[in-house]
């Protein structure tokens, strides 16, 4: 891989334009800001995306911030270890379409992960400029997703080489990122490869999770349509376990198995009250905005639209229901989180994005009741509030009740995003199949595999909660554990 | 042949003799030999909620290497005290289908909302009482001691508040004034209070210049300060007592009847000795009493507490009269 990197960075274009610019003057640049669309008008679409991308000035002025080092850090930070300096250094000199193919070599969904993915705690954190300057790293993420998206515009949307077929089958489990990256890698490879789908959409938590003014679904597609021009086939409204076994799926020819099924079982907090009438998850809440249209009239898909919606946790997911909320006509859409500000799970860029919106933070709070009118509508939740104890084993203070600090709020709609489980349907089919306390599976954490050996698996059923990249990640592993796997087992 | 019967945990109970809360009791399996040996009641191993916290450390360390989503683990607190409430309620439910003597749930908590939840739940399982763990050390520096017993009233009346089976509570001596926290205590509405808690130690090996665990078991020595306090509260408490601490055999167990209490909970005699010493204790009871002639528990309940003129003997702290003149 080093020596990869190392050859490709010595290409005569590359060498030419480090001699371009000198580095004191790339350091000297500040980074790029994201144009973004105003708040007071963005809060009136749900899908019409908050960030608005950069245009070519923009993105060449930044990507030349970038000064191609000798040891690009950055690479260890990404978990589908895309080629960062290539990609970049190629929209420096104008090839952007060079630049969405560096992608492609080895992420199936660019435009998605130069969207979603927590840069700021993976390859922005590993730039030099973060580690050694100290200074705001170069823009990666704001850059990926400005090569994938000029690459959809452009309408010359290159399609990765596919290895001739095998003549083997293989299938994922599941069609959100983990089981989207595998697909890429496994069809590369050779391999017939379907993607088996429970829900009506592919796309996972892509799509029935994240908001289409973070990620909207036309983006979503076109990553699709990219895989199934490479021979992907997907099976929508098709259960593994339910509609077809998996020893149906063996006498089909599927030779091995990548369970990728998420983490779709919702997690509720079991205070009293919390079954009463307008309390959901966050799951059931995002699905049905996102993947059932129920925030558009037209649609028969019913939400509740409160007026006064409480959201409970300090995650992404948590950020895009009170965002929804806000969108869907809350008048107060408020966070409920125990511990401070600071210590949030959600990325900052959406933390700071709920603030424009009006956002209300009501931190160091944690609900203990509910109460609800004679129809048993919720109307009145019970928060407590909370300080910060010592640090517990994630290095974030432990939130410590306040004792008689009970106050109460006025609520019609709360949402529960406190994070979620994962999903059981494949473990209870496969008794033999080793799996944790908490329901995940068990794999061998470098090729995937799990006790069954022609299933291997990742993302969510693996990890319990993982990033989009991570997930990619775990289907990259997968699909070379299992590539390896087969060729051994012929 | 005498009654051994009594009340305690607002019950009926047929024996004072009650198995305490400790691993023991955790069990399916010893539960029922402990109804079996003729335990008037059975008090479950304590739900910590302190526990969770500890279980969750553990987790957050074994997920590091996963690198999780931190969303995940935000709230995985809420995700093990689900799964230990539901252990706990398993077990209440099949303690209930197996014995015929109460089922009493014993919870320990940090914050009041977690003890209502917690109480809650373990009412809703069908246990038959609950006995609150309070347990806190009193070492805590930044607060006095009006915070702490503060804190334990509120928690009392929050309880009471929202389950309607009997509750009890059980104490640590460690009170700037304990006379008056149990009589207060026993005004609240609670159907009993035990004396006292018995702590985890901490000892020092000298050689080894290390702390060290202390013996996890009472001792038989251990019973007089719940005998005086027993003694001393229980004609003054408007709740019965129970006591706890060192009862390892019938002639402790009188004592602390002859003091006031109602009952005895015993646990580190059924390690050392084995179940069987519910039965032991019980017979020695029954035996002493033919002996005295005694029909029933009432019969000579408290029969020797502060209020039988035996004030001096209970509230004497210091031994000059005693030892005086005899060279000591």
């Amino acid at each position: 891989m080093q020596e990869y990197l190392k050859m490709e960075r010595e290409q005569a274009w590359r060498i030419e334009l480090r001699n371009q610019i000198k580095n004191k003057e790339r350091t000297a640049l500040p980074r790029v800001k994201m144009p973004e669309m105003d708040p007071q008008e963005r809060i009136c679409y749900q899908d019409r995306e908050v960030n608005l991308g950069l245009d070519v000035e923009n993105a060449r002025r930044e990507a030349s911030r970038c000064m191609d080092c000798v040891n690009p850090t950055c690479i260890e930070g990404c978990p589908v270890s895309i080629n960062i300096p290539k990609f970049v250094k190629n929209i420096e000199r104008g090839e952007f379409l060079e630049a969405a193919k560096t992608l492609k070599e080895t992420s199936a969904l660019p435009a998605v992960c130069g969207r979603v993915c927590p840069q700021e705690k993976q390859c922005e954190a590993s730039c030099f400029y973060t580690l050694k300057l100290k200074k705001d790293p170069v823009a990666i993420g704001y850059l990926e997703r400005f090569a994938a998206d000029y690459e959809r515009e452009s309408g010359q949307i290159s399609v990765p080489e596919v290895a001739p077929k095998n003549g083997m089958k293989v299938a994922a489990i599941g069609s959100g990122p983990a089981s989207l990256a595998f697909a890429g890698d496994m069809i590369k490879l050779g391999y017939e490869v379907t993607v088996f789908e429970a829900l009506h959409e592919i796309g996972g938590v892509l799509k029935y999770g994240i908001p289409e003014f973070r990620l909207p679904n036309h983006i979503v597609d076109v990553e699709l349509d990219n895989l199934k021009k490479m021979g992907v086939r997907f099976e929508r409204n098709f259960i593994v376990g339910r509609t077809a076994t998996f020893e149906d799926l063996k006498e089909e020819g599927y030779c091995a198995f990548f369970v990728a099924s998420g983490a779709g079982l919702p997690r509720f907090m079991n205070i009293p009250g919390e079954n009463y009438n307008g309390i959901l998850s966050s799951n059931e809440y995002l699905t049905r905005v996102n993947l059932m249209n129920a925030a558009n009239d037209e649609f028969d898909t019913p939400v509740l639209k409160g007026k006064n919606v409480a959201v409970v946790g300090g995650g992404n997911t948590a950020m895009d229901s009170v965002r929804t909320a806000k969108r869907l006509g809350a008048a107060r859409a408020m966070i409920i989180y125990r511990r401070s500000r600071e210590e949030m799970p959600a990325r900052v860029e959406e933390v700071h994005h709920a603030e424009e919106e009006g956002i209300e933070f009501i931190n160091l709070a944690n609900p203990v009741e509910y109460f609800a009118d004679e129809k048993g509508r919720v109307n009145r939740m019970r928060i407590q509030r909370m300080e910060l104890g010592e640090p517990d084993a994630s290095g974030r203070r432990r939130p410590v009740v306040v004792e008689g600090s009970e106050t109460d709020i006025d609520v019609d709609v709360v949402v529960v995003a406190i994070g979620v489980s994962p999903n059981p349907l494949i473990p209870s089919a496969l008794p033999e199949l080793k799996v944790s306390r908490w329901g995940t599976i068990e794999v061998d954490p470098e090729s995937m595999q799990s006790s069954i050996p022609e299933l291997f698996a990742g993302g969510d059923i693996v990890r319990g909660g993982a990033t989009v990249i991570l997930a990619m990640g775990d289907g990259r592993r997968a699909a070379a554990g299992m590539h390896r796997y087969l060729t051994e087992s012929k | 042949m005498a009654n051994l019967s009594t009340r305690f945990f607002g019950l009926e109970l047929k024996s004072p003799v009650v198995a305490a809360s400790c691993s023991m009791t955790g069990n399916l399996d010893q539960i029922r030999k402990i109804a079996q040996a003729g335990a008037g009641a059975v008090v479950l191993k304590s739900l910590f909620e302190e526990e969770i916290y500890v279980q969750l450390q553990e987790e957050l360390n074994e997920r590091k290497e996963l690198a999780a989503d931190p969303e995940y683990l935000d709230y995985f607190d809420y995700v093990i005290k689900e799964e230990n409430l539901n252990k706990y309620i398993s077990l209440i439910r099949e303690a209930k289908s197996e014995v015929d003597i109460p089922v009493v749930a014993s919870v320990s908590c940090i914050s009041s909302s977690e003890w209502t939840l917690f109480a809650r739940k373990l009412q809703d399982a069908g246990a038959d009482a609950i006995e609150l763990n309070l347990f806190i050390i009193p070492s805590n520096l930044d607060k006095n001691h009006e915070a702490n017993e503060q804190f334990y009233f509120e928690t009392v009346k929050k309880v009471l508040e929202v389950v309607t089976i009997p509750v009890t509570i059980k104490i640590s001596p460690y009170f700037s004034n304990l006379g008056r926290v149990i009589k207060d205590m026993s005004a609240t509405g609670i159907a009993g209070i035990t004396l006292f808690n018995r702590f985890y130690s901490p000892d020092i090996d000298i050689e080894k210049g290390s702390l060290i665990s202390a013996d996890v078991f009472s001792s038989e020595k251990e019973y007089l300060q719940p005998l005086r306090w027993t003694g001393i509260m229980a004609p003054n408490a408007d709740c019965p007592l129970a006591a706890t601490t060192g009862i390892h055999n019938a002639e402790t167990a009188l004592k602390m009847l002859l003091a006031g209490a109602s009952a005895v909970q015993v646990a580190s005699v059924l390690y050392q000795e084995g179940i069987s010493a519910i039965s032991k204790i019980n017979e020695g009871i029954a035996r002493w009493m033919d002996t005295k002639k005694y029909g029933s528990i009432t019969d000579f309940k408290g029969k020797l507490s502060i209020q039988a003129d035996h004030a001096v003997a209970y509230e004497r702290f210091q031994f000059m009269t005693y030892f005086g003149g005899k060279g000591f």
